[in-house]
């Protein structure tokens, strides 16, 4: 009875994860839940911070090069990277726990103008629980993950860019 | 179709197109799928479909040679036995999954799946890189998930390595007007699936 009553909780009672209308495909609403911290090096050793504040939404990715569907994905993420410079969203590429010398040779034959961030050991993706690879979280300004995206998809489709060109920015606290 | 491709698994051609773990298996594909191919299972219904398919130590090995792997941890994975495991949410509602619930039986005795916890001890016992244990946590089936609607997710579920067949059954739940369902997937037969003499 108990195990029944609180399966009805988590499925009544506390929708993390929930549809909204008109979200592009892959794309899902959840209740908003503070970014885990993520501050690594890219390939050129510079580091790189995600802020809790700040102006711009933060496009976060996890992938790696095993992964088929990141492999897919890569390099439509690469050209979003480009439509998407000066607008209001910023992109954290980040390898999951492989070497540089395979990331480079991988970015190099499909996605050369990436220059991702390094999470060596995995357990900054560890932190961020993702369900799979690839996996792709949308974070607010003020650090707040608002939508979670499942599996790889085609970004360069109208309805992606339109969603994110779209995403509010909000007053964050610096802003006030 | 991206989207479709990016979230499935093309299970006859032995291609993993699909999110999490599986896709590691991509490595896999090439030279030893006749083999797993031919001893694959399905199950489906109108909920779920399911594919349990066993992969040999020389398949898993060749994989994480592939991923770099020191040899203990791959010497330590052929006292495992591996099944690449797809399941599909073919309903419009959420499924939960929990290995919890799944029961592996041989005639005799039960089999229990090796968690991800307990490969954590083992690679901290044979002091594995942390790197690698970050990739072979990604190789395992997620042990819950609530299935969005259509979302595919796969991945490795690992026994002992054993020599009597076994049956796996799998119990997922959903809510269908109200009520709570509950959706049994049966996997009768399972057998470790053993190298191939050269």
């Amino acid at each position: 009875m108990r195990k029944i009553l609180l399966l009805l909780i988590i499925t009544f009672m506390s929708p993390t994860l929930f549809a909204e209308p008109n979200l592009p495909k892959g794309i899902i609403k959840i209740t908003p839940r503070p970014a885990p911290p993520l501050n690594l090096e890219n390939m050129d050793g510079e580091k790189f911070v995600l802020e809790r504040h700040t102006q711009h939404w933060r496009f976060v990715h996890f992938w790696a090069s095993w992964c088929g569907p990141c492999r897919k994905e890569m390099p439509a993420i690469e050209k979003l990277i480009q439509k998407m410079f000066g607008l209001n969203v910023k992109f954290f590429i980040v390898n999951t726990a492989e070497s540089e010398d395979t990331i480079f040779s991988f970015l190099g034959g499909v996605a050369p103008n990436i220059n991702t961030l390094l999470d060596r050991d995995g357990l900054t993706t560890e932190a961020w629980k993702p369900r799979g690879l690839p996996s792709t979280y949308l974070v607010d300004p003020n650090g707040q993950i608002q939508y979670v995206v499942i599996g790889g998809q085609d970004w360069l489709k109208p309805q992606y860019l339109t969603f994110l060109r779209q995403l509010p920015i909000l007053k964050n606290k610096n802003n006030k | 179709m991206y989207s479709l491709y990016s979230m499935c698994m093309d299970i006859k051609h032995f291609q993993v197109l699909s999110i999490t773990p599986l896709m590691l298996l991509i490595g896999l594909s090439a030279s030893h799928s006749s083999y797993a191919a031919s001893n694959r299972q399905v199950n489906e219904n109108q909920y779920i479909k399911m594919v349990v398919i066993p992969r040999t130590p020389q398949q898993m090995a060749a994989f994480y040679e592939g991923r770099e792997f020191p040899k203990t941890a791959i010497d330590e994975t052929r006292s495992a036995c591996f099944f690449t495991t797809v399941i599909h949410n073919k309903s419009k509602n959420i499924i939960q999954h929990d290995y919890s619930r799944w029961q592996l039986n041989t005639d005799a005795t039960t089999v229990s799946l090796i968690s991800k916890q307990q490969w954590k001890q083992r690679w901290k016992q044979l002091n594995i890189p942390q790197r690698f244990q970050s990739t072979f946590r990604w190789t395992l089936l997620p042990e819950q998930l609530d299935f969005q609607a259509a979302e595919h997710e796969g991945g490795n579920i690992t026994i002992l390595r054993q020599a009597a067949p076994f049956d796996l059954v799998a119990y997922f739940t959903t809510v269908e007007q109200e009520k709570i369902k509950t959706i049994r997937m049966e996997f009768k037969n399972l057998r470790c699936a053993e190298d191939t003499p050269q």
